[in-house]
């Protein structure tokens, strides 16, 4: 018990050893302490999924996340999801649909459709709307976001 | 700000009783909200995560027991919770959002007695008990008992919720989740859970409870008992809507006025109970 928690975040395949307030969310810690700028701060209570990374490969906010809890759990952020200088299918996929508008939700978006591709691997239009359902877009175009993901399914 | 993580219900209970401002970290989905908006400040967070008996989903004869720290993702996928259990599943695989899901726990969904979250109101629907441990041992007790008003239980400060009892209730019987919302991923404007069972084409049981519509989950004894013995005719189901609507005190909000929230009980109740007679075939 203290007033400061030491902990090791494995984030992106690498380990951070961290010593943080327990009340600094993972969100604070990714942006503030290790720079990772590319998770954004949305609503900052769970509304938007713009904070989402995935934890065990499950898409989690991590603006309600305290890094206290995540010791030796997997996190992925948007930073761990292109290899070797390519981007990942997502969001090759976005990008050749036109979907990525201002791309601020961007991140969450293209870590949702990661994790439901893993386990979905031909999702349907339905299956893409419900695992989109923690993801908000104030350009509100969901359309072609949604394409983008089913076409990787092979699915009209 | 202080941090534990117990290993046991034991030393949970210790940190709790001796500390006067300690919270329980379950999820986070709602406490580190409002901690990141600066409407709470405890002195001590008291994180569950290391307390294996809080994950896990035992079953008995006449039931499961759901471990407070299970998730809502998890109580989605359990397939044992089926016939009259099945509106715990059933509320659980829809309300909020997938990411949502993927953290909050049944503990801390029933601790924070939101009044317009759901899986208390399908708690209600299947009789369900609450396992609480304090410094004089455990005691069980309905869900309605632990739920007193809007973001208020009967626990006492040092008390722990532990688990809770869906009993598998009525032969025959379906459980079922019925959620209005503007969007699939907002709190409801009003939702409704319940069990139904029949004998051919009359209803045999009812137990049918309201969400939105009040400081806690609303249910109606009159509204159960104008269903049974009765083939849930239109005139049936307007009565039964009529007696929930009447009790009910729902709010002006933005999710829609009191008036607005009192006229959709009736027409949800019908939708509902249409949905669950179908499950009753199955």
């Amino acid at each position: 018990m203290s007033d400061k928690v030491s902990v090791s975040l494995h984030i992106n395949g690498k380990d951070h050893a961290l010593t943080v307030a327990p009340e600094r969310t993972l969100l604070d810690v990714l942006r503030e302490d290790l720079r990772a700028t590319g998770t954004r701060r949305g609503c900052d209570e769970g509304s938007c999924g713009a904070c989402t990374v995935l934890v065990d490969g499950v898409p989690v906010l991590s603006c309600l996340s305290l890094p206290a809890r995540l010791a030796g759990r997997a996190i992925t952020t948007i930073e761990g999801v292109e290899a070797g200088g390519e981007l990942h299918p997502v969001q090759r996929a976005l990008v050749q649909h036109g979907a990525v508008q201002c791309g601020f939700c961007m991140s969450g978006i293209v870590l949702a459709a990661k994790a439901l591709l893993e386990h979905t691997p031909s999702p349907t239009e339905d299956e893409v709307r419900q695992a989109l359902g923690s993801n908000v877009c104030r350009c509100s175009g969901y359309v072609r976001v949604v394409q983008a993901i089913v076409s990787l399914g092979g699915r009209p | 700000m202080r941090y534990a993580e117990p290993g046991s219900v034991e030393e949970g209970l210790a940190l709790l009783s001796t500390t006067e401002d300690a919270r329980c970290l379950a999820g986070g989905a709602s406490l580190v909200a409002m901690m990141n908006a600066g409407r709470v400040a405890p002195g001590m967070l008291v994180s569950l995560h290391h307390i294996p008996e809080l994950s896990t989903i035992t079953e008995a004869a006449d039931g499961l027991w759901l471990g407070a720290m299970c998730t809502h993702r998890t109580v989605a996928a359990e397939a044992r919770l089926r016939g009259a259990m099945e509106v715990v599943r059933s509320a659980a695989s829809q309300l909020a959002h997938p990411a949502i899901r993927n953290m909050a726990t049944v503990g801390g969904s029933l601790c924070l007695a939101d009044p317009q979250t759901e899986l208390p109101v399908a708690l209600v629907a299947s009789s369900a008990r609450a396992e609480v441990a304090g410094s004089a041992g455990r005691r069980t007790l309905p869900v309605e008992a632990l739920l007193v008003d809007s973001f208020r239980t009967s626990l006492a400060r040092g008390e722990l919720l532990t688990r809770v009892f869906i009993p598998r209730g009525v032969d025959g019987a379906a459980g079922h989740h019925l959620r209005f919302s503007r969007v699939s991923s907002d709190y409801p404007t009003v939702s409704i859970s319940l069990v139904l069972a029949m004998d051919g084409d009359r209803c045999r049981h009812a137990r049918v409870v309201v969400g939105s519509c009040g400081p806690v989950p609303l249910h109606v004894d009159a509204a159960d008992q104008r269903l049974v013995g009765t083939r849930l005719e239109a005139a049936d189901v307007a009565e039964a809507g009529r007696l929930l609507a009447q009790a009910a005190a729902p709010l002006d909000d933005v999710r829609g006025s009191a008036e607005y929230r009192r006229m959709l009980i009736p027409r949800l109740l019908g939708r509902a109970l249409s949905q669950a007679r179908e499950r009753t075939h199955v």
